[in-house]
């Protein structure tokens, strides 16, 4: 269908998206050796193993089991054997339990196939298959799959407001026929009636190739962060998720694209979620890729394909707007890793911050109209309750556009974000 | 190699505070031609004596607050690194606002020293100041001296009336408009011809021309000024019994372009939120035209003085709404639906 413009948003940042490193470079499969698999890669309960050192694995098979509602099934990515089920530290300052594969012979283990599958059958699958939020976040995708309100609207989010990120954008040019199918279920599970996939207009081949499917399509313009699920509503739908509430609540689902991808293949092919696909770039990589990497893949295997300059100083796991930065590449690919980015000196701008001048841009770029430099005042007295109040600190959505923009490097998203973990056993929202 | 670890994000703008205070003394640059052109060389040596003298308070106070007798050459690398232009920004405004008057060559001296010693670093330096520094020194030097209350007059004569006769002496013109004589023709006032007045604040349309250039870079937003200078104009109006003839002179004349694009825009002394700089901005205008009425003088830098101090309690009245707010009373109504 031809696309339509969206709405702009009040506020927000224009940033360089410098995706044409990784733009034009199809996606390649990634096979490495060893797989160490977390068992926490989403938002909740970690999963419980079921298998144990030295079974033989199928790709596909069961070898996390989801420890709770609010949790997700993990799967072997590659067959082969278990070598090591242990803690291990995740790279991001946490540990985590991780069970290590070997690469070694054996098929795959699918779950069967579904014809024409009703709601419920799509959403049992979602959960067996152990689909999460594919964008970053990690929310089991069965518990946005039955929400608790009826939902007559399901937006794919293809926006990807991130710079350097191309992994979205590869997918849909590649695979757009297995998104619109996916978008079809997820569609019949939630039993919305209208169904939207929104679109940068910084990625014309993506919108070229939805606007000649049925599917309806919305370009957005290039508004940091547009990829954000209350701004994204807001601008495909006009309506505005009311502070403290679930998108839900507005009648609304938002689903990444890949997310829909999956979905589509867990349905078509029972195939469980066990692969994604990573950008590799940053100004430090010298050979970006776009790569479709087993759950698991270690990030030191991926360093060494993307051939690290001498001045790479920053390992990102993620986008570098929200993305988390690495203590080194002992990491692993996980669901929700979209890109590995290797950023040198310049591109980070690691500079020492000075006096605030209170100019306001902070507030000027700030999507959700709080006033951050007020939270980083009374954050920094250690008066939290007062930081809500003047600059709403339970609202903040972490974009990090306030720390992008600070003109004097002040690091206004860490006192937010402390203000926010001081404050969070009181739930509720800014009131 | 141990990789960088920070809390996102990652990437940043590359605009630092210093590019903002260069920008910020650039577009001074046109007012100080202007200046120079109008008023001779004598304007030239009270802008080079500020600027001088007020990098050098901040360059001796610094090296004292650091203890330079411990490490002199690492302090002064450290003096150079958070060097911000603002002291520089302080004198240069400070000498635009006085007259060309080489007699009274202490005044940009002591106002500087004044200016950046006690109303700047006195209070911690950048960005801790309570009030406007250069306004500040200005005021100060104008309750000290009797000096601050003779303008030379410009170089060129007036368009209008006299030709491109030259003018010895002249009253400033805002105080002619108070008095209720005539005043000089409305383009005399834009372009500062036989405008007799401060160094920086005659010519309007150099000042305009630096005011576009803060916009279009982004450092000021352009409704602040305009709010301002447009309230004035129209309380003026308003004061006169609604006649609409004061509109032109009572904005054109004295320093109300150069108080409202430099001086009663600096982040500092403003409030936080754009709500309440849009209150500030208004009450500075009614405020000033007020003043001016009742008074009789110029009173732009004591009108931006007074509201200086009420920047915090703006700040402490407004709070942060944010996308998906809903006021009390309609989330109420929603709720029983």
């Amino acid at each position: 269908m031809k696309a339509k413009n969206g709405k702009l948003f009040f506020r927000g940042l224009h940033i360089p998206d410098k995706k044409e490193r990784s733009k034009e470079i199809p996606i390649a499969p990634f096979e490495p050796d060893e797989v160490s698999i977390p068992l926490k890669q989403h938002i909740g309960a970690p999963a419980e193993p079921v298998v144990s050192v030295g079974d033989e694995v199928k790709r596909g098979q069961l070898i996390g089991k989801a420890g709770g509602l609010i949790s997700a099934n993990v799967h072997a990515s590659i067959a082969g054997k278990v070598t090591a089920i242990a803690e291990r530290a995740d790279g991001k300052g946490g540990t985590c339990i991780h069970i290590t594969i070997a690469r070694g012979a054996g098929g795959d283990d699918y779950l069967p196939p579904l014809a024409t599958p009703s709601g419920e059958e799509i959403a049992e699958r979602i959960l067996q298959a152990g689909i999460v939020g594919m964008g970053g976040a990690g929310f089991p995708a069965h518990v946005k799959a039955k929400p608790p309100v009826p939902v007559d609207t399901l937006i794919l989010n293809g926006a990807e407001c991130e710079p350097y990120l191309t992994c979205d954008d590869r997918l849909m040019r590649e695979q757009t026929e297995k998104i619109v199918r996916g978008a079809k279920y997820l569609a019949v599970a939630l039993n919305a009636a209208r169904t939207v996939i929104a679109i940068e207009k910084n990625k014309p081949e993506a919108i070229a190739r939805f606007e000649e499917t049925e599917l309806e399509v919305v370009k957005l313009k290039k508004q940091y962060p547009m990829g954000s699920e209350k701004h994204l509503i807001y601008c495909c739908t006009g309506r505005k998720v009311p502070l403290g509430k679930l998108p839900a609540d507005a009648g609304v689902c938002v689903q990444n694209v890949a997310t829909a991808f999956a979905v589509c293949e867990a349905v078509e092919l029972g195939k469980p979620l066990f692969e994604r696909v990573v950008t590799l770039s940053g100004g430090g990589a010298q050979t970006p890729k776009n790569l479709l990497c087993p759950v698991g893949t270690p990030l030191s295997a991926l360093l060494n394909e993307a051939h690290a300059t001498e001045d790479a100083a920053k390992f990102v796991a993620g986008g570098p707007r929200t993305g988390t930065a690495l203590t080194g590449a002992n990491g692993v690919v996980t669901k929700t890793t979209s890109g590995f980015l290797l950023l040198t000196q310049a591109e980070t701008k690691p500079d020492s911050s000075t006096p605030c001048i209170k100019c306001g841009k902070c507030a000027d770029v700030c999507p959700m109209r709080l006033l951050p430099m007020q939270t980083a005042f009374y954050s920094a007295a250690q008066e939290f309750e007062l930081a809500d109040k003047y600059g709403g600190v339970r609202s903040c959505i972490e974009c990090g556009a306030c720390s992008y923009i600070c003109p004097a490097r002040r690091p206004l998203a860490q006192a937010i974000k402390t203000a926010k973990a001081a404050l969070a056993p009181k739930k509720g929202g800014n009131k | 190699m141990n990789p960088i670890v920070s809390v996102s994000p990652h990437v940043k703008t590359g605009r630092t505070t210093k590019h903002i205070m260069l920008d910020v003394l650039i577009s001074l640059l046109p007012a100080t031609a202007a200046g120079i052109v109008f008023f001779g060389y004598e304007a030239a040596v009270i802008v080079l004596i500020s600027l001088f003298s007020a990098c050098a308070t901040e360059f001796v106070w610094y090296l004292l607050r650091e203890k330079i007798w411990r490490d002199p050459k690492a302090t002064l690398k450290k003096f150079v690194k958070q060097f911000d232009f603002t002291s520089a920004i302080t004198g240069l405004l400070l000498a635009l606002c006085l007259p060309a008057n080489l007699s009274a060559w202490y005044m940009p001296l002591l106002g500087s020293i004044f200016a950046v010693g006690a109303v700047k670093m006195l209070f911690g330096g950048t960005g801790r100041n309570i009030v406007n520094p250069a306004l500040t020194g200005r005021v100060f030097l104008f309750i000290s001296f009797t000096a601050m209350t003779v303008y030379p007059a410009a170089k060129f004569g007036a368009i209008a009336t006299n030709g491109w006769e030259q003018l010895v002496t002249g009253p400033t013109q805002l105080g002619n408009l108070l008095k209720g004589e005539p005043t000089l023709s409305a383009l005399d006032l834009f372009l500062g011809t036989g405008v007799a007045g401060c160094i920086g604040e005659t010519c309007k349309l150099a000042l305009l021309v630096g005011g576009v250039y803060l916009c279009a870079r982004g450092v000021i937003k352009w409704y602040l000024p305009v709010l301002y200078i447009g309230v004035t104009g129209l309380f003026a109006v308003a004061l006169e019994g609604f006649d609409f003839a004061a509109f032109l002179p009572s904005i054109l004349s004295g320093g109300l372009f150069l108080g409202a694009i430099f001086m009663a825009t600096d982040y500092v002394t403003t409030p936080k939120s754009t709500l309440g700089n849009v209150i500030y901005f208004i009450l500075l205008g009614l405020l000033t035209a007020g003043l001016r009425k009742a008074t009789g003088i110029e009173v732009v830098s004591f009108c931006i003085l007074l509201m200086n101090f009420t920047v915090f309690l703006i700040d402490l009245a407004i709070k942060a709404r944010p996308f998906g707010y809903r006021r009390e009373k309609k989330r109420a109504k929603e709720e029983k639906r």
